[in-house]
């Protein structure tokens, strides 16, 4: 498979606190790969300088081989970077399908007009929102608004997907609903980066596994392999586990 | 459909505007301009403010630009080029600052633009006093109050065309987004800086065109006449009374403020800025929406209010 994401001895500096060392990993074509943690590891960090809503202090971020380190979000969003954010954020003043159109409109391919209208539906029902486009966002249920995200950030047909904890704060119900949807976006070939606490869903979606800790990758390799890893267990799980 | 009848009324309410004057004496053609030059001041305003949130008090700037502008060149140019000249100074000026405050948010934009205001006001002082050698400069124009009115009458047309425009558009939807949640919108591939200097430019653009087409009423113009904040002050409450979000709030909010405020400075001069403080304070507490929001959650009080502020923590 060939390189899709590469990330090359990432790092970031906030003041004095280095929160990402020197991160190098990649995504392949169609890839779903997880990266893990424990809080405060630097996960977030690293997808905030992906999507260029963070400047990387050293190293590079290439998508199919361009070089979107140092891009503005906007325009890596136009490179096809979509993502989901850890605590859900809707555009409270659009309606549902409007917040989807967001996306269509200035996304890779600039759709608008009724072709824009009809590709949101489109979106809505493939996350289980069909025919409620028209509702205010501020009276959906919290996995419907995680529903809407998602479907926003499929709108732009992105290349490579991050989500961000995108599983968590669901009912158990729910979270299988979650993972059936992003295991259909990746029989439908998507690059996603999971960004995921959730142990299940990781092992259910992520065939590749990289974890963090303090800023650095502690393991890297096959999902089983290093979630038996005795480092990383010990500092994702705590000592209680070790 | 309902979009041609909407033009239709429009277009039939514009031209019962336009004869409107030749029934009226001095003092009605006097509200007249009045009036619709505030109605124009509340939608350019709004047309930036509105959709991004971004509380500019800088309307006097650039109305006091347009004033100036007809004062120092009307005698060596013709009227068209000296319009232009306007906005050109206006675009240029709104380009500069806009590119240098954008980044700034909530109340650090509002003190800027109304810093930028007396800034303004004070340079062109001084530059009166220690270049030119007088404070005030007369404008000689052949109009009289109808032509001016007619004129406002016609940019208020295009600028609630331009509207209406905008908001169908995608830099619209793109403006509404931005208001929501700035992060969001860059991540989905907005271009949020060009998006709201855009429609800075323009607002600041047709904001300039009010103060150069209304200059010639006064005759003689200082700084403290065409860069008194109070313009700014009255053109956000009325933007606000109206609904800063709707393409008519404006103008409906303009409309009975401007007779009202006619009204108390003729009657009670003395306490004019208590009373205006009052309503300020007022609109904010109990039509933080403004009226049409108001109306319309009277008649639908099933709907459930989106809600305003809602949390944004950024991702960590």
């Amino acid at each position: 498979m060939s390189s899709h994401l590469q990330i090359t001895h990432l790092r970031k500096r906030f003041g004095g606190l280095v929160a990402v060392k020197d991160v190098s990993f990649d995504v392949a074509d169609g890839e779903v790969v997880g990266l893990l943690g424990p809080n405060g590891s630097g996960k977030t960090t690293v997808l905030n300088m992906i999507s260029g809503a963070l400047l990387p202090t050293a190293g590079e971020i290439t998508l199919r081989g361009v070089r979107i380190s140092r891009l503005r979000p906007d325009r890596i969003a136009r490179h096809g970077v979509a993502r989901t954010f850890q605590l859900v954020r809707p555009l409270p003043s659009l309606t549902v399908a409007e917040n989807v159109l967001v996306s269509l409109a200035f996304g890779r391919f600039k759709h608008w007009g009724p072709d824009a209208r009809d590709l949101a539906e489109e979106k809505l029902a493939f996350v289980g929102l069909g025919g409620r486009g028209g509702e205010n966002v501020a009276n959906l249920t919290y996995i419907d608004q995680k529903r809407m995200e998602l479907a926003r950030a499929l709108a732009s047909e992105p290349a490579l997907l991050l989500l961000d904890e995108w599983l968590a704060g669901l009912t158990p119900s729910e979270l299988q609903i979650g993972i059936d949807l992003v295991r259909r976006l990746q029989s439908a070939g998507m690059s996603v980066l999971l960004v995921e606490h959730i142990m299940d869903a990781v092992r259910a979606l992520c065939a590749r596994c990289v974890v963090m800790n303090a800023g650095e990758i502690i393991a890297h390799g096959p999902t089983e392999t290093v979630l038996k890893d005795p480092g990383v267990v010990a500092a994702y799980l705590g000592d209680g586990h070790a | 459909m309902n979009t041609t009848v909407a033009f239709i009324l429009a277009a039939a309410a514009l031209a019962g505007l336009a004869i409107a004057p030749l029934f009226l004496n001095a003092y009605g053609i006097g509200l007249l301009v009045g009036m619709t030059g505030y109605v124009v001041l509340a939608s350019a305003w709004a047309m930036f403010s509105g959709p991004t949130r971004y509380v500019s008090l800088a309307t006097v700037a650039f109305f006091g630009i347009g004033a100036y502008t007809v004062a120092v060149l009307s005698e060596t140019l013709p009227y068209p080029l000296v319009l232009l000249c306007a906005c050109a100074i206006g675009l240029t000026v709104a380009l500069i600052v806009g590119l240098s405050t954008l980044r700034l948010a909530g109340i650090y934009f509002v003190i800027f633009t109304f810093g930028l205001a007396e800034l303004i006001r004070q340079l062109v002082t001084w530059y009166e006093v220690n270049v030119t050698g007088t404070l005030g400069r007369y404008i000689f124009l052949p109009f009289e109050g109808i032509h001016i009115y007619w004129q406002l009458l016609a940019l208020a047309a295009a600028t609630l065309l331009l509207s209406w425009w905008i908001n169908r558009s995608r830099l619209g939807l793109a403006l509404r987004a931005v208001g929501d949640d700035e992060v969001v919108a860059a991540h989905a591939g907005i271009n949020v800086s060009r998006a709201k200097l855009m429609l800075f430019a323009l607002s600041a653009t047709i904001i300039t065109l009010v103060g150069a087409i209304q200059a010639p009423r006064w005759v003689y113009v200082e700084p403290a006449i065409v860069f008194n904040p109070t313009i700014s002050f009255l053109t956000l409450i009325m933007a606000l009374l109206g609904g800063a979000t709707r393409l008519w709030g404006p103008a409906l909010g303009a409309i009975p403020l401007f007779l009202l405020f006619e009204w108390l400075s003729a009657n009670f001069p003395n306490y004019f800025s208590i009373i205006l403080g009052v309503f300020f304070i007022g609109i904010v507490f109990f039509l933080p929406q403004g009226v049409l929001a108001k109306i319309e959650g009277l008649r639908r009080p099933a709907r459930k209010a989106p809600p305003e502020n809602k949390e944004r923590s950024g991702a960590a």
